[in-house]
């Protein structure tokens, strides 16, 4: 953010003949420049946020006709949806945990010896696409009929409890944030010199001495800002608890804010489950945030 | 692994095993590369071959005739609402970028949390937030408009960051080289800059076209009986019809698609343009 002076200098240089205007100077010009994207924002994503809020103070649907201002949303929130709340936590940690434990030496591997990285960054494209195709197709490896329903059957195993089971969520949640994590730690990874495992591994330390020792410590940063990252894109979770979950992993809080909201037009509740989720997502980003300083460019 | 072999064979043969010991090391490391890699896939090629199958166990390419059929509406109407997001984004992101990498602008970091904070909300909240704002706020529920400004406003901040990455990696000896030339700043701008920051931008076209061609949850709050995009298509056919071959076919189409384009951008820009957005 030190180019403005130099920038500043050519605007002299060259605007020098005409009489100034207001538009003319640096600061005027670059509010009108951002002016289109901070209008988008803030109609689209700050103000709709703000009305959520106001509207999860208000009871059911009355905000429409009469608004009747309680606290009421909150209260049912934190009691009836406590267990919600809590298996969103619970099921975004594991398949976090899950991420990390792979990722980290997928990203380790990637890093030091991996020279066809091209190739994985392509295939690691798969997730991107959306928890949606990757629910729909763990749904149909999953079934009786399926490729590995003869596989499992050969060995008396009944695959349809894999089906609708915390398993499939997990597995599902963890497929689509392992590049997010991998991506994190890859980060921290490339900046630790090989010369550093080399020396400790010369002066007689054991492979887990010079991951706890050397490793670990110096990519601390990129595996908690990995972690918070996977641990906020899932507690957003919806399609993978749809498809392949039990009711017990249906409860997560975006499924009942979509049945509250748009199924029995409960606004107040689905606006103050809205609200729970937000603060716990932002609150996440923002750690996030303090440990991976720059990587979003800001 | 080279100290284990050591400790356990005697001097003569140490090399040998020492170096047989590294390979295995290698071949399981490359192999659990290739493991994941296949977990990636695998969603993609069971769909693939769910898509071709009969209930007879047949191969069939005849899910397909729904693709082009009764899904074509839907395809199209995915390929319009992407190419406009898509416009509107650069549209909106390319000043943007410019006037706070080079533009000296009070509380520029808070402005810049404030674009981004869509990128921090989860979709579901996200999209409650906005059918309940279109519904009662802004009387557009149900539209185009709402579903493309959805899409916008969740979107520009994946296109702002590359080039905002792009645009502070440019020194400024270019621009200020062709300004004391004489170019006035419109012509820098496009005839300079925009040539060497078209990687960048492009990674931010890239990202966008592939979530918003597969975005299905922020629509299946927004969008209305004449906005069903075949994505969104795809969840409502697989919640009311079950799993069903004509149903795979289309999400088969879709990543096919996704990774065409994938392919193509990888062929003409490389990867390292995504560097910090998501991949590594």
């Amino acid at each position: 953010m030190t180019h403005a002076p130099a920038d500043v200098v050519i605007e002299y240089a060259v605007a020098d003949e005409r009489p100034r205007r207001v538009w003319d100077s640096p600061r005027a010009r670059g509010i009108l420049l951002l002016l289109p994207a901070v209008a988008v924002a803030a109609l689209f994503s700050l103000i709709p946020l703000v009305y959520l809020f106001q509207i999860s103070l208000t009871d059911g649907s009355s905000f429409f006709f009469d608004a009747e201002y309680t606290s009421a949303n909150y209260l049912e929130v934190f009691t009836r949806y406590l267990p919600a709340i809590g298996e969103t936590v619970y099921l975004a940690g594991a398949a976090t945990l899950i991420c990390l434990l792979f990722g980290y030496p997928f990203a380790y591997i990637l890093i030091r010896k991996v020279r066809y990285r091209e190739l994985v960054r392509t295939m690691m494209t798969f997730p991107l696409f959306g928890p949606l195709y990757l629910a729909f197709g763990l749904f149909y490896i999953l079934l009786p009929t399926g490729p590995l329903g003869g596989l499992f059957a050969s060995f008396n195993i009944n695959v349809t409890q894999f089906l609708f089971s915390q398993g499939a969520v997990l597995f599902s949640m963890a497929v689509f944030t392992f590049p997010f994590m991998v991506m994190n730690i890859g980060a921290a990874l490339s900046n630790v010199d090989p010369m550093l495992e080399e020396a400790a591994r010369t002066l007689g330390a054991k492979p887990w001495q010079i991951f706890t020792r050397v490793l670990f410590p110096l990519s601390w940063s990129g595996i908690v800002a990995g972690f918070l990252m996977c641990f906020g894109w899932n507690l957003g979770v919806f399609a993978q608890p749809q498809l392949l979950g039990s009711p017990k992993e249906q409860a997560v809080i975006s499924l009942q804010m979509f049945y509250k909201g748009l199924v029995q037009f409960n606004y107040g509740l689905a606006a103050a489950l809205g609200v729970v989720l937000m603060i716990m997502a932002f609150a996440v980003t923002w750690v996030s945030l303090r440990f991976s300083r720059g990587a979003l460019g800001a | 692994m080279a100290t284990m072999a050591m400790e356990a064979t005697p001097a003569a043969s140490g090399t040998s095993v020492r170096s047989g010991v590294r390979w295995l090391g290698n071949a399981l490391a490359h192999g659990y590369i290739w493991a994941w890699l296949a977990v990636f896939a695998l969603p993609f090629i069971a769909t693939l071959a769910y898509s071709l199958r009969t209930p007879q166990g047949e191969w069939t390419l005849s899910a397909y005739q729904y693709v082009f059929g009764s899904f074509r509406d839907n395809l199209l109407l995915s390929f319009q609402t992407t190419i406009l997001t898509i416009v509107i984004n650069l549209l909106i992101a390319v000043p943007a970028a410019y006037a706070i990498v080079r533009y000296p602008i009070p509380g520029k970091s808070f402005i810049l949390s404030t674009l981004n904070l869509s990128l921090y909300t989860p979709a579901a909240v996200m999209g409650i937030s906005l059918v309940i704002a279109y519904a009662f706020l802004f009387r557009i529920p149900q539209t185009m408009t709402g579903l493309i400004a959805a899409y916008v406003v969740g979107t520009f901040p994946l296109m702002l960051v590359p080039i905002i990455v792009a645009l502070r990696d440019l020194p400024m000896v270019f621009e200020e080289a062709a300004r004391t030339l004489g170019a006035t700043r419109m012509q820098t701008f496009w005839r300079i800059e925009m040539p060497l920051l078209g990687p960048g931008i492009s990674a931010g076209v890239l990202l966008t076209f592939v979530i918003i061609f597969n975005e299905f949850l922020v629509t299946l709050f927004v969008a209305g009986p004449g906005t069903t995009t075949a994505a969104l298509r795809v969840y409502n056919l697989t919640r009311t019809a079950g799993f069903q071959p004509s149903t795979a076919a289309l999400a088969t189409t879709m990543q096919l698609v996704s990774f065409i384009v994938v392919l193509t951008f990888f062929q003409f820009f490389g990867s390292r343009y995504l560097k910090g957005t998501y991949l590594i």
